[in-house]
């Protein structure tokens, strides 16, 4: 017993001026972050997984702290945060891929969550190659040049097939639809969300491979690898671009549409009358701007916050519009 | 007849030896050769008829989603959302005090009190781990994150165990609520979260409240299980001779088998951390601040950061473990004879901690330190490093991809395709009719029914071919995931040097996001369905490992003491006792492996595998969520399928009898 205690009595020893000798050490290395709020209040920006998404909040967000509002960021899912702005948990979503669903029912019938209008950005969907096929290939230049050469997209999962790499199951889609209307012989893979997609195209790019993939603009990788769009036939009135749609193929018969992003606001935020509400409606950049960003940030791994300073600091005539100076 | 053969004729009668191919085996082989003959004379010709699908079903749901989130955002909503209100803001309070507290004390506090308490009621050497943990999570440049994460778990771990430890010592006591409450453990387990992630937001809407109420839904079913499996495990005996001494009920539990049962006490409590600590990715979906969103926004943008946001959840669950283990430790009944003059130190050593943890507190302020760590961090360098080991895996010119992709296109060219196609291709009768069979041969009558219901469910509500696409999937890591388990779970309970180098291996595998080392791995083997299938492998297997090697090591030594006096060797002892003596906790793990295997089906959809786990990410992505709901009840009816074809005899038997 007394060994026992004997041995309790050394690990003290050991235990106690270590620990105080790393939190000195930490408390030397650490400073304090001082932090103000002014007038404007705190406003609760969602910010979605894409970079695309990270650069609009970022550069909102050191916008609206020039007139002092104190920002807080939430990270909540797509279809989920539409709630979150029904319950004024979170103020505004600064890019929406057009969540129809979600405007007829949060927008439209309950009055919970109001439109922002544009955000300036257009976003594109569509199939691409990879340049240097596109090269090798002129023909692909549009949809018929694909036909008969499907066999060059094989895959080990496509068998004789050619493999078409679909997009991430949450964004809209059509191509099953499209390969079917179309009449071309290739097998729709799905490899998952857009990281696990993004892996498989980008290894068969590194190699050098053919391959042909759901992939979209603005998008940062789109700097990084060269790529070229297959040309889908021309639209047509009441063409759909969302397979959730249902119908028959020939419905989805065309190419997907340029699609305005839009803001949405949490209706509590719009009637509160804070300064940060007007900035925000007035928010509104180009596509090249938010990629340049998202290069930034993603590309070249710099933190969000001195990402979004760089682009201020070189535009700021275009954020002192959204200022209303 | 002579009387000499009319005595002999009821002498002992010694059941002759059957060759393997005369029994059950045998069957099964017979029934899977029935189905295989069905594949290849009726390939592709029979899918489940559209006359036999409930179409309506994913229409109901989306119109009660619908009209749940209208009557929540009405202008005046029912009562009945303010009662949900309440919980979740008194979740949100609780979650954001733990934050606010830790921010009080200011970083180099929080690192004090941390290490401190464990160095006061648990042991030294796991203080010091915690003081490594709060340090690396400075280092890595995730403070802020990681104590809000910490928050999160606190809260969530915290009402895990008080709700599910009571019922877990019923669930031990009575059969009947145990087998009451099994099904219910079981789909919470199966169904995924992201089936019912939408609901649980309009009912507590975002933040810490719905994250932990998401958390809480995975982490109970682990708790209440291993509680009861702990309390079914003391020795009835011991419980009859304290009823015969005059104990009270309350006292029988309190004294005698809460006690006895402490060795899986502490699992319990330590899986309930694990199994909350995986999903900390799904909390950050909604709302659930902290290292979660790390992760989820790095895959996207910075896959070196969700590295490294992975990192520090396996940290955190490391040293949760390590110093919740060596504080039960210390409540050891063995170890608690106090004398005076331990007495006397012990109280010194509390008064040295409240103190130090003071200093700390007035070092921090004293210094201007902040309740977030903003120093210099090593965050920049690491991601370097990490970087360079991410770029290395995705170069597809290095050594390493040329045998790695190979493997992976000869998995499913030649293994998981031939397999999917006959699942899925074969007419469906045959297969239902010969999943029974298996059902029947291998567990009896009754498992066979509810085999029979639940194939026949799948083909209600139109999932028969997606079903199947799946099936082939998790047979395959359930078949992995077993094998693995079991002979590596075997092991570390014989060996106490496997024990440790596996237990940090597990350790990580259980709560390091699935999607952080998923992502790298398809750069290695470019090929849908790899990836899932081997997600859920490595997901599993820890699990597995750790009932079984606990079960082993629970053998009452003088059963093992006994076979060795009787000159049994070792492999006998481990064969003839052991392993015998082992099964429930055995027979618990393949049924948490299938458990497990299931549960992360939605990994891979979202890596590729297609199937089920795709539709049900799709369900809350794309707002189906009728569809998800209906895939996900697919998912839970193949686990209970595939849990009572495997339960055996035996526990029908068990079962029946009581």
């Amino acid at each position: 017993m007394s060994h026992q205690l004997e041995g309790r009595r050394g690990r003290w020893v050991v235990a106690a001026p270590l620990a105080l000798a790393v939190i000195v050490a930490l408390s030397v290395a650490g400073m304090a972050t001082a932090r103000t709020a002014k007038s404007c209040g705190t406003v609760t920006l969602n910010e979605q997984a894409w970079a695309g998404s990270t650069a609009n909040t970022y550069v909102a967000k050191n916008a609206l702290q020039m007139i002092g509002c104190k920002i807080k960021i939430t990270q909540i899912t797509e279809i989920p945060v539409y709630q979150a702005m029904a319950n004024g948990k979170t103020d505004a979503v600064l890019e929406d891929w057009q969540h129809v669903d979600q405007y007829k029912q949060y927008i439209t019938k309950q009055h919970s969550v109001v439109m922002g209008g544009s955000n300036g950005v257009t976003g594109h969907i569509g199939w691409y190659i990879p340049t240097y096929l596109m090269q090798q290939y002129p023909k692909f230049k549009t949809w018929k040049g694909l036909k008969g050469k499907e066999s060059i997209f094989k895959s080990p999962e496509s068998g004789s097939q050619g493999m078409f790499l679909g997009g991430d199951p949450s964004y809209v889609q059509k191509d099953q639809q499209l390969i079917k209307a179309l009449h071309l012989n290739f097998k729709f893979v799905s490899v998952g969300a857009e990281p696990a997609q993004v892996a498989r195209w980008s290894q068969l790019y590194r190699q050098h491979k053919p391959v042909l993939f759901y992939w979209y603009t603005p998008q940062y990788l789109n700097l990084q690898y060269k790529l070229s769009e297959v040309k889908l036939p021309k639209r047509f009135k009441g063409c759909q671009d969302d397979a959730k749609s249902g119908g028959s193929v020939a419905k989805y018969k065309c190419a997907y549409d340029h699609i305005v992003l839009n803001k949405v606001f949490s209706a509590k935020f719009a009637k509160s009358g804070s300064p940060a509400y007007k900035v925000l409606k007035r928010f509104s950049w180009s596509n090249k701007d938010q990629e340049q960003v998202a290069k930034y940030i993603a590309g070249d791994h710099l933190n969000p916050d001195k990402a979004a300073q760089k682009w201020i600091s070189a535009n700021k005539a275009k954020v002192n519009k959204w200022l209303g100076k | 007849m002579s009387a000499a053969t009319d005595y002999a004729a009821p002498a002992l009668v010694i059941p002759a030896q059957r060759p393997w191919w005369r029994g059950r085996v045998g069957l099964v082989v017979l029934v899977v050769l029935a189905i295989l003959i069905g594949f290849l004379g009726w390939k592709n010709t029979r899918p489940w008829p559209d006359s036999l699908v409930w179409n309506a079903l994913p229409g109901y749901l989306d119109r009660f989603q619908t009209w749940l989130s209208d009557s929540r955002n009405a202008p005046n909503p029912s009562f009945v959302f303010d009662v949900f209100n309440g919980f979740a803001n008194f979740l949100d309070n609780l979650v954001s005090w733990f934050t606010s507290f830790f921010d009080k004390l200011t970083w180099v506090g929080t690192t004090a009190l941390g290490t401190l308490v464990v160095a006061r009621f648990g042991h030294w050497k796991q203080a010091l781990g915690v003081l490594a943990a709060f340090a690396s999570f400075a280092l890595i440049g995730l403070w802020e994150e990681s104590i809000q994460t910490f928050s999160l778990m606190l809260a969530a771990v915290g009402l895990s165990l008080l709700v599910g430890m009571p019922l877990g010592v019923l669930a031990g006591r009575s059969r009947r609520f145990n087998n009451f409450i099994t099904p219910l453990l079981d789909a919470m387990q199966i169904v995924p979260a992201f089936a019912y992630l939408m609901p649980v937001v309009i009912l507590f809407s975002v933040g810490p409240g719905a994250a932990v109420v998401t958390t809480m839904i995975y982490a109970v079913p682990p708790a209440i299980r291993i509680t009861a499996l702990g309390i079914r495990g003391v020795a009835p005996n011991t419980v009859e001779a304290a009823a015969a001494m005059g104990s009270t009920r309350m006292q029988t539990i309190l004294k005698v088998q809460l006690p006895l049962a402490r060795r899986m006490l502490l699992l319990a409590v330590n899986q309930t951390i694990l199994f909350a600590l995986s999903m900390v990715v799904i909390a950050g979906l909604i709302g659930g601040p902290g290292l979660g969103d790390v992760v989820t926004n790095g895959l996207y943008s910075n896959p070196a950061l969700a590295l490294l946001g992975g990192l520090a959840i396996v940290i955190m669950a490391m040293a949760l473990d390590r110093a919740t283990e060596s504080m039960a430790d210390r409540t050891d009944p063995a170890r608690r004879h106090l004398t005076d003059r331990k007495k006397r130190r012990l109280r010194l050593a509390t008064l040295a901690c409240t103190a130090g943890v003071g200093l700390a507190v007035g070092l921090g302020y004293a210094f201007g330190a902040g309740g977030i760590y903003s120093g210099r961090t090593a965050q920049e360098r690491l991601l370097g490093y990490v970087q360079k080991g991410l770029d290395y895996v995705q170069n597809p010119a290095t050594w390493i991809f040329h045998i790695t992709e190979p493997i992976g296109n000869f998995i499913v060219a030649h293994g998981l395709t031939p397999l999917n196609s006959f699942f899925v291709e074969t007419p469906w009768f045959v297969m239902a009719l010969g999943l029974v069979a298996i059902a029947l041969i291998v567990s009896g009558p009754r498992p066979a029914v509810i085999t029979a219901v639940m194939v026949g469910t799948i083909g209600f509500i139109g999932e028969w071919a997606t079903s199947m696409e799946t099936f082939a999937q998790v047979l395959v890591a359930t078949g992995m995931t077993i094998v693995f388990g079991i002979a590596l779970g075997v092991w570390a309970g014989e060996s106490r040097t496997v024990d440790r180098v596996l237990r940090p291996i597990n350790d990580v595998l259980q709560t390091l996001p699935q999607l952080v080392y998923i992502i790298p791995f398809i750069y290695l083997m470019p090929v849908s369905q790899v990836p899932g299938i081997v997600a859920s492998v490595l997901y599993a297997v820890p699990v597995v490992i750790r009932l079984v090697s606990n079960g082993i090591r629970s053998v009452s030594p003088e059963a093992v003491e006994a076979a060795g006096a009787f000159g049994a060797t070792r492999r006998q002892v481990l064969l003839k006792v052991k392993i015998p003596l082992a099964r429930d906790a055995i027979m618990l793990g393949v049924n948490q492996g299938v458990i497990m295997v299931l549960a992360v089906v939605v990994i891979g959809g979202l890596v590729g595998s297609g199937g089920l786990g795709y539709q049900v990410a799709q369900g809350l992505q794309r707002n189906e969520f009728g569809l998800g709901v209906v895939a996900s009840i697919a998912i839970l009816a193949l686990g209970i399928a595939l849990d009572r074809t495997t339960q055996g005899r035996a526990r029908t038997r068990q079962e029946r009898a009581t």
